[in-house]
């Protein structure tokens, strides 16, 4: 029998449809994936079930039905969430320790001896023994999700809810994470839902819905659902119509081409729904450019640098090259120095030790920046574009700073909307557009006065796997076609593949650096990135 | 030039833009200015007036004749002095007259007549006013025996229109408030959304770009001050303006630099709106009461008169006064000018140093 | 009620309060105020700069001028000008008036003939000018009283006013605006730091830890709002140590009453920034709100700039429909009265206090939702 059970559960917003009549059952002990992209539905499901947002439809716990948060009183004490978010359950000020005294203060739990053995199990699983008394907003990202994770199991939930507990969090976290949830549940019995948007962490759960713009797509194991595609999934050269989409060495067709298959994979699902729906953001031909690219054969090299906040070291001599039309994946968790590292090297943060060459020149002040300006391109996280302009006027806006003759620069826009897709979102506001949109016009942004160098700073982060792919083709294109030099971060392991060089940062250290060749060869038993960098991880830990 | 037209149109856009600054805005320059010179009084009207009259009626009634609205309101016949007194006790009047018995023989026998009265003081200035009024009335009986008069007149606003004066200060206040606050939230929000970044990157010079977004948050306010001139100063309370409307202008475009000088610092110092709106109040709070807009500086203690001379908002104010009332000439508006333009320069050439360390 | 749950949350919020060195704003900001506006806000007009032009000098107008200059209200000169030249010098705002005293002024007098003493008041700031114009007339006519009524030149009697003041002998603004800015603090800062609480839990997403838990809506608003309450109850101990110490406002009724009344506002106060977190994200718009909600009333129904008997019908009502009156009312009972529980009235208010926090409370207890919005 289900220990969970939805119906017809529905989530409206003023605005928007949250989740459209999604229904599953769970059994006790089993963990449950939802996998879907920012926005397609996940969380306002898991806040539903949770009981902490008004929803159509009936879920039952254990036989208790309710239909609000109010009737969803009854059972609070049997579940627990953990909202998405690094660290968002957690008040800065408070230590480790004041946090589970607060949980199990909150929770009511006896504080007996058979509490404070349980507290010390949980401490010692998360690895946070040793760091009771240090305050939550020191704690690394990885450390702040134990914390959360824990906090969240004090009370020892019979229905655990954690949205996205995973991302940007360091992969052996990561995996201690997922160490954690799988002895809670043998133990315990706990029914666990969790989202992810980590394709590879699918093979630790029983059974995984996938998520698409408010509706659940599919609904199986994981083998279930990948022979569920396997019809449509081809090698990569038979794609030549249209209605076929091609990523990653693998085509998706729903049409039957006489090519070879190929073994497909989960996020295949997504190709092959997007085609089914023809929901696709158009694919990128080609991008022209007016001026030709002369680089010099190391385009930036960093020595030695540095970073501080007060006693927290950000960087520690990292060492780094970006050559000739290289695109070089800085790669790494929340809060491992990679932002701060691409400050430094735009001038955004002062250096405060070590050695920065770019495109040949020494720089030591802020005006030997200034003639390089307008050779480097700049993606932020988030896509921070002026919220209260639309798509056209931002661009014009750049256009004007870059000191583009107004002529040129509208001929530009218009060629980079038409080519990167986004010409009918002209005239709306960035906050009204979908993030793969926001995506692709803060890269025509960027690219506007034709830069030789691109920085972007997690560009994939939250978007869906289909725009992820599609914004590594254009980066493709413009190394192939531009022949610039991209300097690209990400903490989404799996997207080494597209580098050609990547250098791998932890706690402000560099602990790899090398072509993926050489990565490949020197780990002939890692199955994909995750296990080489694990590796890494591991060697660095002691 | 090109970069800080651009600048300056994107600043002017984005705020047009932003529903809720403008209905701040709007409102401030409007309604908060016509609520202020509405609502607000201070000189007594209204007066609860109650009485006890033993004498008889005659000398009394006349004296309380004199007391009309709108400073006062008819005045409460009372039985006996304890119910008087309770009355004032507990609120319902704020002045209690007592003829006693005898009052009406006195005067007419050319002996000293005795008034009582008692006075709520809870409110002193209001009832040091009244009790100014009343003997005023008072002596007004008297000088009809005596051949001297008063010939008074309230030079540049005649009939002491509070309306038009509350009005006025409100707005040079909300002027300083507002140019303070959009312009720090102008760099702030570039911090607070992410494209502080993206702001530094761009190849123009960082001075251009400060200059350009402090100016569109001057011309706004400026609109502003346009707006709430025309329909709420002169339109509903119909202020007069006996000097020269352009030198109004002038002195609060100067006046308006100092405030986003202010404005600058802020915006360095603080990383969020919540940080702004903390750090604007405490900054301003001085100022405002440093400036006279409360008590005239000649009343204040002397080392707040020494202080006083450093808030721009001292001469703004000043000046303004003598701009729209007192009508004085150019010349003798110098001092003001050259205070605010002083003070102003000093204040944003600090301020401009202040974010300037930040591109 | 779980008291445990209480406790610990509440210890949670005192240690957040401590480390995010908010608690320094709770005891900063009342005081602040209480500084700045008992020290900045002066109604009365002392020390006017007054211009005496004497055409006369005589013994009767020198009389009249040393009336002028022994009184506190105002910073006599005397000066032989023209009057176009004393005009120019209020056109500077270097004076605040002027008096000229005619010539023979003293001969037309005693011989009962018109004479005319021209008074010239900068208009400018209206509410100054009346009180100077007043302070004036009134000065020049007890002066004239008094020649007058000792050479008999009047055939009548002379009325006298004996007036006696309450409350307030003295007529001193702090007495008048001290009492009044406590009842301002004590309605604008508990319902900030309410509002804050809640709304901080919010806009960061650690209200998850609520709406996720068994956690019962009673026990979280006794565990957010307690910690306001204590807080400020110091407060109230605070403010009356600086009214009576510092700006020596005299105490003359029940301590007891001011307290219990003051832990009731309180309880008001903090209602309303309940009522507000219910309806803002962001810290910054509660706080915004709040001020709004709480300051305008605060200020015009307090009292302290007008009298609540002498207001129009219209604002009449609106006074009554807000807790500031009545709370006004037995604040400046307690300090400059002192009729306490003896008044009628007082008791009246005091029940109606009680309403307002019975409605205030019940309606934010309401609208709260253990749900995302």
């Amino acid at each position: 029998m289900s220990t969970l059970e939805l119906k017809d559960v529905t989530v409206l917003y003023k605005k928007h449809i949250g989740i459209k009549s999604a229904s599953f059952a769970a059994k006790s002990g089993e963990i449950i994936g939802f996998i879907g992209a920012d926005g397609s539905g996940k969380s306002s499901l898991m806040h539903a079930i949770a009981g902490v947002i008004r929803f159509l439809g009936e879920i039952s716990y254990k036989g208790t039905a309710y239909h609000s948060p109010k009737e969803a009183e009854k059972i609070k004490e049997y579940i627990a969430l953990m909202p998405q978010g690094i660290g968002l359950v957690l008040y800065d000020t408070l230590s480790v320790g004041e946090h589970l005294d607060f949980f199990a203060d909150i929770r009511n739990i006896k504080k007996d001896a058979k509490f404070k053995e349980y507290r010390e199990k949980l401490l010692h699983m998360a690895g946070l023994s040793r760091f009771i008394d240090r305050e939550a907003r020191n704690l690394s990202g990885g450390m702040m999700q134990k914390l959360s994770l824990i906090c969240t199991l004090l009370h020892r939930p019979k229905l655990l809810i954690l949205d996205e507990p995973t991302t940007g969090v360091d992969p052996l976290s990561r995996l201690e994470l997922w160490e954690i949830l799988d002895s809670i549940r043998r133990e315990e019995g706990t029914v666990i839902l969790v989202s992810t948007a980590y394709m590879q962490e699918a093979a630790k759960m029983d059974r995984v819905l996938l998520f698409d713009d408010g509706e659940i797509i599919a609904n199986g194991t994981t083998a279930e659902l990948i022979d569920s595609i396997r019809p449509y999934v081809y090698k990569e050269d038979v794609c030549q119509s249209k209605s076929c989409l091609s990523f990653n060495k693998k085509s998706y067709s729903l049409e039957n081409l006489n090519g070879a298959h190929s073994e497909p994979t989960l996020e295949g699902l997504f190709f092959v729904n997007a085609l089914k729906t023809s929901k696709t953001l158009p694919k990128i031909e080609r991008l022209e450019r007016s001026q030709k690219v002369d680089l010099p054969e190391v385009v930036m090299e960093a020595r030695d640098i540095c970073k501080y906040f007060g006693g927290f070291i950000a960087n520690e001599e990292i060492d780094m090259q970006l050559k000739r039309g290289e695109i070089l994946g800085l790669l790494g968790a929340n809060g491992a120095g990679k932002t701060t590292f691409i400050k430094m090297l735009l001038g955004l943060y002062p250096i405060d030790k070590g050695e920065l060459t770019l495109l040949g020149k020494s720089i030591r002040s802020g005006k030997d920046r200034q003639s390089l300006k307008s050779k480097i391109g700049y993606v932020s996280q988030h896509f921070a574009l002026y919220k209260d302009m639309t798509v056209r006027e931002n661009l014009i806006y750049f256009a004007n700073m870059h000191k583009i003759p107004l002529a040129v620069a509208i001929e530009r826009i218009e060629r980079y909307s038409q080519e990167l897709g986004f010409a009918r979102y002209m005239d709306e506001l960035p906050t009204s557009l979908p993030l793969g949109v926001n995506q692709r016009f803060s890269i025509a942004a960027a690219l506007l006065h034709e830069p030789v160098i691109l920085f972007l700073d997690e560009p994939t982060s939250g978007v869906d796997a289909i725009a992820r792919a599609q914004f590594w083709e254009i980066l493709q294109k413009l190394k192939e076609e531009w022949g610039i030099s991209i300097l690209i971060t990400t903490h989404y392991m799996s997207e080494a593949e597209y580098c050609d060089r990547v250098v791998l940062l932890k706690e402000g250290k560099k602990i790899a650096d090398d072509t993926l060749e050489q990565l490949y060869s020197t780990h002939p038993n890692a199955k994909s990135f995750e296990d080489i960098f694990l590796s890494f991880y591991r060697e660095k830990q002691g | 030039m090109h970069t800080f037209l651009n600048v300056l149109g994107k600043e002017l856009l984005s705020f047009f833009r932003s529903v809720m600054l403008v209905v701040v805005v709007l409102y401030s320059f409007t309604l908060d200015i016509y609520v202020a010179g509405e609502g607000i009084e201070l000189k007594p009207r209204n007066v609860a007036v109650g009485y006890v009259d033993r004498s008889g009626g005659g000398m009394s009634q006349k004296i309380l004749a004199k007391l009309r609205t709108p400073d006062f309101r008819e005045p409460k016949r009372f039985l006996s002095q304890k119910a008087l007194s309770q009355a004032i006790f507990n609120k319902e009047i704020m002045v209690g007259i007592v003829f006693g018995s005898d009052f009406e023989k006195n005067y007419r026998a050319g002996k000293k007549a005795q008034i009582d009265m008692l006075l709520d003081a809870t409110a002193a200035s209001q009832s040091l006013t009244t009790l100014f009024y009343l003997q005023n009335i008072v002596a007004d009986f008297q000088s009809f025996n005596l051949p001297l008069r008063i010939k008074s007149h309230k030079l540049f606003n005649q009939n002491a229109d509070n309306h038009s004066f509350m009005a006025l200060t409100e707005m040079l206040s909300l002027i300083t408030m507002l140019v303070v606050i959009l312009t720090a939230i102008v760099f702030v929000k570039e911090k607070e959304e992410g494209t502080w970044d993206i702001m530094l990157l761009m190849p123009v010079n960082p001075k251009i770009t400060i200059l350009a977004k402090s100016f569109s948050q001057v011309l706004i306010v400026m609109m502003g001050v346009v707006l709430a001139l025309g329909f709420v100063l002169f339109w509903k309370f119909n202020i007069p303006l006996n000097g020269s409307f352009w030198a109004f202008m002038l002195l609060t475009f100067l006046y308006a630099f100092s405030s986003a000088g202010i404005g600058l610092f802020v915006a360095a110092v603080s990383k969020d709106v919540m940080q702004v709106a903390q750090l604007s109040i405490i900054i301003m709070m001085p100022l405002i009461f440093l400036s006279g807009a409360w008590t005239p500086i000649y009343a204040m203690n002397p080392l707040f008169q020494i202080l006083s001379l450093f808030s721009p908002l001292r001469y703004y104010i000043e000046g303004s006064e003598s701009i729209f009332y007192r009508g004085t000439d150019f010349i003798d508006l110098l001092p003001y000018f050259g205070g605010v333009l002083i003070l102003g320069v000093l204040l944003y050439w600090y301020g401009f140093q202040k974010i300037g360390k930040l591109f | 009620m779980k008291l445990s749950t209480i406790k610990g949350y509440m210890l949670k919020e005192f240690t957040e309060l401590w480390r995010t060195r908010l608690i320094l704003m709770v005891f900063l900001m009342p005081s602040m105020v209480l500084l700045l506006f008992g020290y900045g806000m002066r109604m009365e007009v002392n020390h006017a700069r007054l211009l005496i032009i004497d055409n006369d000098q005589s013994v009767y107008s020198s009389e009249l001028i040393s009336k002028f200059e022994h009184t506190k209200y105002f910073n006599t000169t005397l000066a032989q000008i023209s009057e176009k030249e004393a005009l120019h010098l209020i056109k500077q705002a270097k004076i605040d008036a002027i008096v000229i005293i005619p010539s023979s002024f003293e001969k037309r007098l005693l011989h009962g003939q018109r004479s005319e003493i021209a008074l010239f008041v900068d208009g400018a700031f209206p509410t100054r000018a009346t009180t100077v114009e007043s302070y004036i007339q009134a000065t020049v006519l007890s002066a004239v009283s008094d020649v007058a009524g000792k050479r008999k030149l009047t055939p009548k009697g002379v009325i006298t006013i004996n007036q006696r003041t309450l409350f307030n002998q003295a007529m001193r603004d702090e007495d008048a605006i001290v009492p009044g800015l406590i009842g301002l603090v004590l309605l604008v800062a508990p319902a900030i730091l309410a509002a804050l609480l809640i709304v901080k839990e919010k806009e960061k997403g650690t209200i998850f830890n609520f709406y996720a838990s068994a956690l019962s809506k009673g026990e979280f608003l006794l565990a957010k709002l307690l910690p306001v309450f204590l807080l400020h109850s110091l407060n109230i101990f605070i403010l009356f140590l600086w009214a009576v110490y510092l700006f020596k406002v005299p105490f003359r009724g029940s301590f007891a009453l001011y307290w219990f009344t003051s832990e009731l506002y309180i309880l008001i106060s903090l209602s309303i920034g309940m009522l507000i977190s219910v309806i803002t994200k962001r810290q910054i718009v509660a706080v915004v709100l709040t001020v709004v909600v709480t300051i305008l009333p605060g200020f015009l129904y307090s009292g302290m700039l007008m009298p609540i008997s002498s207001m129009k019908a219209e604002s009449y009502i609106e006074a009554h429909l807000f807790p500031v009156m009545y709370y006004n009312h037995i604040l400046y009972d307690t300090f400059l009265i002192g009729q306490g529980l003896a008044s009628d009235k007082i008791i009246y208010y005091l029940f109606i206090l009680v309403g307002f926090f019975i409605l205030l409370f019940t309606l934010g207890r309401v609208l709260l939702k253990k749900e995302m919005s």
